[in-house]
C-alpha cells in the first residue's frame, strides 16, 4: 500500500471537503448558520491552509506526484470524460500558496467589508471563487480545467460588479466577461482541436500522442486563451477596469489567482509548447509587449488601484516572456512570488483607502509614513519585492527569469523590451510610495487614521512575511526543471539590478521634480499616451461596437427592410406591373381603326415570319 | 322584342352553330358563321341604345372581316390543295391566315381590342351569348383544323393571357373585367391546344359553365359596376355568399372547379418540356386572380357591420328564372372532385 499517495490524496480531498461544506451551510434554509459565515469561511480557508501543508512537505521530503481518478463522468464508446485530478509540482505549490493568501485576504474582508450588508454573500463568492480556481489547478483533463476556467470568469463578474449601483462597475464587469470570452474561444477552439485529433482530453495523453501532430492551431488557441484570461496586450483592458470591485476582490482574484490562470494552463500545457519555435516567438515578443505597454500605462496613472493593476498586467507580461523562453518552471515561480507581494500591495492599498474616507487618488494623499507606519513600510517592501530587490521574494524569480532572458539566443527585441519594463516598474513602484507616504499629507484631516485593528494588520503582516522569505523557501526547496545557464558576463548578470537602478534613480530626479517648476509647460503628448492607456480602450470599445451598429443597421435596415421587403420585393411587383397595365388598357381607344390595324400587322407579320 | 323575331333570332344563332359543327366543308362553315354573326346583330341592338348600336356595328365590322378573311384563306387552300375539306389545310399561308382570322372571331390577344368595347355595350344577356355561344364555333373550326405552327400557338395563347390579365385590372366596368377575363381564358385553352385538344374542349366547357354563372349572376344582382356590388349583401345574401366562390373558381383557385383544366394545362405542358411555358401561364393566372379578388371583395368585404357603401336598395321580387344560375353556379363551384367523370366527357371528343 502507497501510503505516501493516499496521505497525499485524501488529503487534497480533504482540502476540498473543507471548502464546499460552508457553500452547502450556506443552502441550508436555517438562517443561524449563514450569521457566522465570515468566520466560518476564514476558518475553512485557514484549516484548508494547514492542511494543504502535509501534502506539500511530502512533496518536497520525497518529490511524490499524484494522479487520481475519481468517477467516469461521461464515457462513450470513443471518447471519456473522467473526473482526474492532477497533484503534481505544479498544483501541490500553488494551493498552499493561493490559501495562505486567500486566508490572509479573508480576514482583511471582515474589516474591509463590515459596513456591506450582505457581506455573507461577498465570502461566499470569494469562497467559490477560490473552489473554482482550485479546481481549474487541480485538472488533469481540459474538460475539469474548463469547469474551473468558466468558474472562475463568472465569479469575476460576480465579484467586479459587487456594488452594482454604480454604472462603471457594470461596464467593468461587462467588460471583463466580454474578454474573457474572446479568449475563451481560444480555448474551445483547442479542446475541439483536442477532442478531434488526439482523441482525449486527458493531459497524459495529450503528451504521448502530440509529438506526431503539428500543434499550431490548438496551441495558438492556448495563447489565445491566455491572452483573453491574463490580460495580454490585446485583450488587456479588462483588467484596470476590474479595479472597479471592492479591494479584497482585486487581491484575490486580480492579482494573485485568476488573472494567473492562463499562464497556468500554458505551463500545465508547456510540453506541447516544447517543438513549436512559432507559439514560443509569440508567447516572448506579446509578453514582452504586453509587459512594456502596461508598464508604460502605469507611469502617469493618478488612481492607486489602477497603479498596482496595471503592475500586476506588467508581471502577467512577464510570465509570458518566461514561457516564450521555454521557461515554464520560472514563470510558475514567479506566479508564486507575485501572489505574495501584490497581494499585499492590494491590501495596503485598502487599508490606505479606507483610512482616507474611500480616497484612491495618490495626488490627494501624502505623508502616511507618519500616520500609517506599518502599513506604508509594508507598502516599500512590496514595492521593493516587486521590483526585484535582491534576496526579497521577487528577486527569486524575476531575475532569474532575465538572466534566462538574457542569455538566450532568442528575440533581442523582446529582451529590451522587458528590461525597459523592469525599470518602469521601479519608476512607477517609486511614484506610488513617493506620493502616498512621503511628504506632507495633502487630504483633509477628516478620519481617525490608525492601525489598531489587528484583522486588518495580521493580514498584512503575514504576507510581509511571505514577500520577504518565499521566494527563498520556494527555490531553496524544489530544484528547476530546466538547468539554468549560470555563467555569463558581469553586466548581463547585473542587467536587471542595472536596469532597475537607474530607473529608480530617474524616478528620484522626477520625484524631485514636483517641488519645482522646470517648464512652464509639461511635455503633454506622451502624458497623454500613457494616461490614456495608450487610447486602446477609447478605439476598440467605441470602433468595434459602433462599427457592429452600423452594420447592423445596414443589414437590418436597409438591406432587409427598405431592399429586399419593399424594392426588389412585395413592391417591386406592383411597381413593375402598373405600367403594363396602363398600357394595355390604354390601347382601347374606341376606335375601329385600332381593331383592323392590329389584325392587319398581326396577319402580316406572322406571314412574313412563319411562311416567307 | 317581338317573340316571333326573337325565336327567329334564337334559332338562327343555334342554327350557325350546329352548321358549322356539322360542316366539313368551308364554305358551310363560312355560311356557320355568317349566320351566326347576323342573328345576333338584332339581339345586340334590340334596346336601340346609341351604345348598344355602337357595340353591334364594332361586332359586325370586326366579324365580318374575319370571315371575309377565312373565305379568302379557304379559296387559297383550294386553290393550292385543291380541296375544300376543313381537316386537310396543309399549306401554312393558309393555316396561318385561318388561325389569325379565328382568333380575331374568338378575341384572342392580340386581336383583343374590340372585345371589351363590345361587351361594355351589351346588355348582360346578350353579353352572355357574346362570350358563351358565339366562342363554340370558332373553337370547333380552330380544334379541327389543329395548325401545326407552335410558334404562332403559344405565343397567341401566352400574349392572351398576359393581355387579359394586365389589361382587366385597369377597370371597374364588370363587363369589361369579364371580356378580359375571358380573353384569358381563350389563351389557356391556346396554349395547350396543339398538344390535346380534348383538354381544349374542356377548358373551353368550364369557361362557358363559370362564365354562364358569373354573367347571371350580376344580372340578378343588377350591377353592371363594383360600386353597385357594394350592396348586394342586402339584395342576396346567398348570392353574395356564393359569388365569390364562382369568382374565385374564374380564377382558378383549387378546389373550385376552375382549378382543373388550368391544373391539366399545366400538367400538360409540363410533360411537353415546355416548363417556362408553364411557368408563366401560371403566373398570368395570378394577374386575373387579381381582379376576381377584387370583385369578390367589393361583393363581400363591404357587407355589414362594415360601413355601408351606398343605400340600402329596394328589395323588389326578381322575375329571372334561377335554374340556370344555380345550376352553373354549383356546377362552377363543385365539379373538382369528379374531375375523371369530367374530363371523359371531352376526352374522346377528338
Amino acid at each position: 500500500m502507497h501510503f505516501t499517495t493516499l496521505i497525499l490524496s485524501s488529503s487534497l480531498m480533504t482540502i476540498f471537503l473543507i471548502l464546499v461544506l460552508p457553500i452547502l451551510g450556506t443552502l441550508s434554509p436555517n438562517p443561524a448558520g449563514s450569521l457566522c459565515i465570515k468566520e466560518g469561511v476564514k476558518t475553512a480557508v485557514k484549516l484548508a491552509f494547514f492542511v494543504s501543508l502535509l501534502p506539500l512537505f511530502i512533496f518536497l521530503n520525497e518529490g511524490v506526484e499524484a494522479i487520481m481518478t475519481n468517477w467516469e463522468w461521461m464515457n462513450t464508446l470513443m471518447f471519456n470524460i473522467n473526473i482526474t485530478f492532477k497533484f503534481d509540482l505544479y498544483s501541490i505549490v500553488f494551493i498552499p500558496v493561493a490559501l495562505y493568501v486567500t486566508w490572509s485576504i479573508l480576514e482583511f474582508t471582515s474589516w474591509y467589508m463590515h459596513n456591506d450588508p450582505n457581506m455573507n454573500r461577498f465570502f461566499k463568492y470569494l469562497l467559490i471563487f477560490l473552489i473554482a480556481m482550485i479546481v481549474l489547478v487541480t485538472a488533469n483533463n481540459m474538460f475539469q480545467l474548463f469547469i474551473g476556467w468558466e468558474g472562475v470568469g463568472i465569479m469575476s463578474f460576480l465579484l467586479i460588479g459587487w456594488w452594482f449601483g454604480r454604472a462603471d462597475a457594470n461596464t467593468a464587469a461587462l467588460q471583463a466577461v466580454v474578454y474573457n470570452r474572446v479568449g475563451d474561444i481560444g480555448l474551445i477552439l483547442a479542446m475541439a482541436w483536442m477532442a478531434v485529433n488526439l482523441n482525449s482530453w486527458e493531459m497524459q495523453q495529450l503528451f504521448s500522442m502530440a509529438t506526431n501532430h503539428d500543434l499550431t492551431i490548438p496551441l495558438l488557441g492556448l495563447v489565445l486563451a491566455a491572452t483573453g484570461k491574463s490580460a495580454q496586450f490585446g485583450l488587456h483592458p479588462w483588467l484596470p477596469s476590474a479595479m472597479e470591485g471592492p479591494t479584497p476582490v482585486s487581491a484575490l482574484l486580480h492579482s494573485s489567482t485568476m488573472v494567473v490562470a492562463g499562464i497556468f494552463l500554458l505551463i500545465r500545457l508547456s510540453p506541447l509548447m516544447d517543438n513549436n519555435p512559432l507559439i514560443l516567438s509569440t508567447c516572448l515578443c506579446l509578453g514582452a509587449l504586453t509587459t512594456v505597454f502596461t508598464a508604460t500605462c502605469a507611469l502617469t496613472q493618478n488612481d492607486i488601484k489602477k497603479i498596482v493593476a496595471f503592475s500586476t498586467s506588467s508581471q502577467l507580461g512577464l510570465m509570458m516572456v518566461t514561457i516564450g523562453l521555454n521557461q515554464p518552471h520560472l514563470a510558475f515561480l514567479h506566479i508564486c512570488t507575485h501572489a505574495f507581494f501584490k497581494a499585499m500591495l492590494f491590501l495596503c492599498s485598502g487599508s490606505i483607502i479606507h483610512s482616507l474616507n474611500d480616497e484612491q487618488d495618490i495626488r490627494k494623499m501624502g505623508g502616511l509614513h507618519q500616520l500609517l507606519p506599518f502599513t506604508s513600510s509594508c507598502l516599500t517592501v512590496g514595492s521593493l519585492a516587486l521590483t526585484g530587490t535582491p534576496f526579497l521574494a521577487g528577486f527569486f524569480s524575476k531575475d532569474a527569469i532575465i538572466e534566462a532572458l538574457n542569455t538566450s539566443y532568442l528575440n533581442a527585441w523582446a529582451l529590451v523590451l522587458t528590461l525597459l519594463a523592469t525599470a518602469f516598474t521601479a519608476i512607477y513602484s517609486l511614484r506610488v510610495v513617493f506620493f502616498v507616504s512621503m511628504g506632507y499629507p495633502r487630504f483633509n484631516p477628516i478620519s481617525p487614521i490608525n492601525e489598531n485593528n489587528p484583522t486588518v494588520m495580521n493580514p498584512i503582516k503575514r504576507l510581509a512575511w511571505g514577500s520577504i522569505f518565499a521566494g527563498l523557501l520556494i527555490t531553496a526547496n524544489i530544484s528547476p526543471l530546466k538547468t539554468p545557464i549560470m555563467t555569463m558576463p558581469f553586466t548581463l548578470k547585473m542587467a536587471a539590478l542595472t536596469v532597475t537602478i537607474i530607473g529608480l534613480l530617474t524616478a528620484l530626479e522626477l520625484a524631485s521634480l514636483t517641488s519645482q517648476q522646470f517648464k512652464i509647460k509639461p511635455l503633454s503628448t506622451t502624458h497623454h499616451f500613457s494616461n490614456m492607456l495608450g487610447f486602446y480602450p477609447s478605439v476598440i470599445h467605441r470602433l468595434a461596437p459602433k462599427t457592429n451598429l452600423i452594420l447592423g443597421q445596414l443589414i437590418a435596415n436597409q438591406t432587409i427592410d427598405q431592399t429586399w421587403l419593399e424594392k426588389t420585393g412585395p413592391k417591386m411587383v406592383a411597381s413593375a406591373n402598373l405600367p403594363l397595365i396602363s398600357s394595355t388598357s390604354n390601347l382601347q381607344q374606341g376606335v375601329i381603326k385600332t381593331y383592323f390595324l392590329m389584325f392587319f400587322f398581326t396577319m402580316i407579320l406572322t406571314i412574313l415570319i412563319l411562311v416567307v | 322584342m317581338n317573340p316571333y323575331v326573337l325565336s327567329i333570332l334564337l334559332m338562327g344563332l343555334g342554327l350557325g352553330t350546329t352548321v358549322t359543327f356539322a360542316s366539313s366543308h368551308w364554305l358551310l362553315a363560312w355560311m356557320g358563321l355568317e349566320m351566326n354573326t347576323l342573328a345576333i346583330l338584332p339581339l345586340m341592338a334590340q334596346h336601340h341604345h346609341p351604345r348598344a348600336v355602337e357595340a353591334a356595328t364594332k361586332y359586325f365590322l370586326i366579324q365580318s372581316a374575319a370571315a371575309a378573311t377565312i373565305l379568302f384563306a379557304s379559296s387559297t387552300n383550294a386553290w393550292l390543295s385543291g380541296q375544300w375539306d376543313i381537316q386537310h389545310i396543309t399549306h401554312p399561308l393558309p393555316t396561318v391566315m385561318i388561325t389569325i382570322a379565328l382568333s380575331l372571331k374568338l378575341g384572342l390577344a392580340p386581336l383583343h381590342a374590340w372585345l371589351p368595347e363590345v361587351v361594355q355595350g351589351l346588355d348582360l344577356t346578350t353579353g352572355l351569348v357574346l362570350s358563351t355561344w358565339q366562342k363554340l364555333a370558332p373553337f370547333a373550326l380552330l380544334l379541327q383544323i389543329s395548325p401545326e405552327i407552335p410558334l404562332l400557338i403559344t405565343s397567341l395563347g401566352l400574349i392572351s393571357m398576359l393581355a387579359g390579365g394586365w389589361g382587366g385590372l385597369n377597370h371597374t366596368q364588370l363587363r369589361k373585367v369579364l371580356a378580359y377575363s375571358s380573353v384569358a381564358h381563350l389563351g389557356w385553352m391556346m396554349v395547350v391546344m396543339q398538344f390535346s385538344t380534348s383538354l381544349t374542349a374542356l377548358a373551353l366547357l368550364m369557361y362557358v359553365i363559370m362564365t354562364t354563372s358569373a354573367f347571371l349572376t350580376f344580372k340578378l344582382l343588377k350591377s353592371t359596376d363594383m360600386n353597385s356590388l357594394a350592396m348586394s349583401w342586402a339584395k342576396t345574401p346567398s348570392v353574395t355568399a356564393l359569388a365569390p366562390m364562382m369568382l374565385l373558381s374564374l380564377g382558378g383557385l383549387p378546389p373550385l372547379s376552375g382549378f382543373l383544366p388550368k391544373w391539366l394545362i399545366i400538367q400538360e405542358l409540363t410533360k411537353q418540356e415546355l416548363g417556362l411555358v408553364a411557368t408563366v401561364a401560371a403566373l398570368s393566372a395570378l394577374l386575373s386572380l387579381f381582379f376576381y379578388l377584387r370583385v369578390c371583395y367589393c361583393l363581400t368585404f363591404t357587407s355589414s357591420p362594415n360601413n355601408l357603401a351606398g343605400v340600402a336598395p329596394w328589395r323588389l321580387e326578381s322575375k329571372q328564372i334561377s335554374l340556370p344560375l344555380a345550376t352553373s353556379t354549383s356546377l362552377s363551384i363543385l365539379l373538382l372532385p369528379i374531375s375523371p367523370a369530367i374530363l371523359s366527357l371531352t376526352l374522346p371528343l377528338f
